[in-house]
């Protein structure tokens, strides 16, 4: 492992440290994942690890298919650690409201292809949300691949563009359904497959809850019975 | 099992009441049927009497017919001694509380069916209260915290929930079955089940003790969502090719229980980190569980935020905390008449407004 200058994190999540660093005089970022004393010692190691390289392998082949995401520069997967390139950008979460029309309508463009080029790939993301976008000089980047994996279900995508749509709901219910027709639209444009398909999933998932008001989930359910 | 205090001071606003104000709750909506009483003076609440009657199956899960059939055969007798443990007269009762839902339908219906006589024949107002939400306030009255990250756990529910401008905000929660559901379904699927508690430990618990390894199952959380229908099939899978084999056995259910707590821990810690809250308050019937109990507090202490888990007797199902939550409603004004009492099999929590929330 490299020297790191400065072992204090700059942010803690729930799961991860984050540390920046200076990495052979670049900047970079550090994310060690650390262990809990309440998680059974095996079940701990495991979780780590494999979380660690599923983040590691789906960061190197987005950035290698040219998606914006952040390069990653060394990764110790016994530790938990990955090290990567560090983005100057700003939350899409911390200034949703304040965008204007135009500014949304372009994000929303970018987010729709990220998304259906990433799933173009069988990778999906598991945590697709405004504060996992960073608004950059180069436009939109897609971190935190935390939760992500490899699969070929629609129900998986479905969930991404579910996410973004609900967080796009929390953070501005009024801008929120403008934005959401967007990021489809875009999605639909770009998605190899069936893009009808995981969008109805997407309506789908958000009625399935506990205790969803029952004429609702009646309705989808036979419309879905039907076909 | 610590006794909880009877008295406690009211730690949300509320409207001053003239006088002492005197509420009857009712609680109908699954296996058990309890009356709880208590009264409000200034501001504090004082418990005066909590009854229950529970129903346990011979066999199998839950029938909603037969969980009615008990609640009508004990209503009385439970109603008798609540009031006998209160000293009340029902006449001195200023309003009945019911829960409507969420639940089953033909049990709720015993407890709204006498709460609608009560309130006929005595003349006082009825009020309609969400069972997901009793847990909660009661929660929160007994522990003291006011804003908490919320993990309301039991047979029916499972969700993370915090409390956000005069609603309750439903961060994560299971989009199949429930983790209390979980539990029961792994211990009556491989016959370490009914019955389903021994001495307050649950029968999964009691399997574990067998066990000392740890075998990787399914671990499904998707953003702040869980999933455990995959977990339980891979967990019956492994215990049907454990059997016989008691050891074994225990393996599964020690695996299973720490896979699906950890799931509910990760998205617990996620929402803290989220919304930055004082603390951790566990409600609902698996509340009672002491592994998750004890993982949640060590969560607690990890992050340096408080830490309460609701003791066993309100922890269940109880007619007290339906009082208690009717007792709020009662003092905002939220009363009505025995012709709006209408039960509500899935009354989410998150549907309407309480003006006593932050």
């Amino acid at each position: 492992m490299v020297a790191l200058t400065r072992p204090v994190p700059v942010s803690r999540g729930a799961e991860a440290e984050i540390y920046l660093v200076d990495f052979f005089g670049v900047r970079a970022v550090v994310k060690k994942r650390v262990s809990k004393p309440y998680r059974n010692p095996l079940f701990d190691k495991v979780f780590i690890q494999s979380r660690t390289r599923v983040e590691a392998r789906v960061l190197s082949e987005l950035y290698n298919a040219g998606l914006r995401v952040p390069a990653v520069l060394l990764v110790d997967d016994e530790n938990g650690v990955i090290v990567m390139e560090y983005i100057k950008g700003i939350r899409a979460s911390q200034v949703f409201d304040s965008l204007d029309g135009n500014a949304l309508v372009s994000i929303a463009g970018e987010v729709g292809r990220f998304a259906a080029q990433m799933h173009n790939m069988k990778i999906y993301h598991g945590d697709f949300t405004l504060a996992n976008l960073l608004l950059s000089d180069h436009g939109v980047v897609v971190i935190d691949f935390g939760l992500a994996g490899y699969s070929t279900d629609i129900e998986e995508y479905a969930i991404d563009l579910h996410l973004m749509s609900r967080s796009a709901y929390v953070a501005d219910p009024e801008k929120a359904k403008s934005f959401t027709e967007h990021v489809l639209e875009a999605y639909s444009g770009s998605y190899k497959g069936n893009a009808e398909e995981v969008i109805k999933r997407m309506r789908e998932i958000s009625i399935r809850g506990r205790y969803v008001d029952r004429e609702l989930r009646k309705t989808v359910m036979r419309e879905r019975y039907i076909e | 099992m610590a006794a909880f205090q009877r008295e406690h001071v009211l730690n949300v606003l509320v409207p001053r009441a003239d006088g002492t104000v005197r509420i009857l709750g009712i609680e109908s909506t699954s296996h058990t049927f309890g009356v709880g009483v208590l009264e409000h003076y200034d501001d504090v609440v004082r418990f005066l009497a909590n009854v229950s009657s529970q129903y346990k199956p011979s066999r199998g899960g839950i029938h909603p017919r037969e969980s009615f059939e008990h609640h009508v055969n004990n209503a009385y007798k439970v109603l008798n001694e609540a009031l006998n443990r209160s000293g009340l007269k029902l006449r001195d009762v200023d309003a009945f509380a019911v829960a409507v839902g969420p639940g089953l339908g033909p049990c709720i219906r015993v407890g709204a069916s006498l709460a609608r006589f009560l309130s006929a024949y005595f003349n006082k107002p009825v009020i309609p209260v969400n069972h997901a939400v009793a847990h909660i306030e009661i929660g929160k009255l007994v522990s003291g915290i006011h804003d908490p990250v919320i993990v309301y756990v039991s047979g029916g529910n499972t969700m993370v929930v915090v409390q956000k401008t005069h609603r309750y905000r439903v961060i994560g929660e299971t989009l199949d079955i429930p983790l209390g559901n979980l539990l029961d379904t792994f211990a009556r699927e491989t016959g370490i089940a009914p019955p389903y508690t021994i001495d307050g430990n649950h029968a999964v618990d009691v399997c574990s003790e067998w066990g000392s390894e740890y075998l990787p199952l399914p671990y499904t959380v998707k953003g702040c969502d869980l999933s455990f229908s995959g977990l339980l099939t891979a967990a019956l899978r492994a215990a049907k090719s454990a059997l016989p084999d008691k050891r074994r056995l225990g393996d599964v259910c020690r695996s299973l229980r720490e896979t699906a707590f950890n799931m509910l821990v990760e998205v617990t810690e996620r929402t803290l980190m989220l919304t930055n809250k004082e603390g951790i308050l566990l409600v609902g019937g698996v509340a009672a569980n002491k592994v998750l109990r004890e993982k949640l507090e060590s969560v607690a202490n990890y992050y340096g935020v408080k830490y309460y888990g609701t003791s066993p007797e309100i922890a269940g199902d109880n007619g007290l905390m339906i009082a208690y939550v009717g007792l709020l409603q009662y003092l905002y004004g939220v009363r009505t008449t025995p012709e709006n009492i209408v039960v509500r099999q899935r009354f989410r929590l998150d549907e309407d407004a309480y003006p006593w929330l932050p």
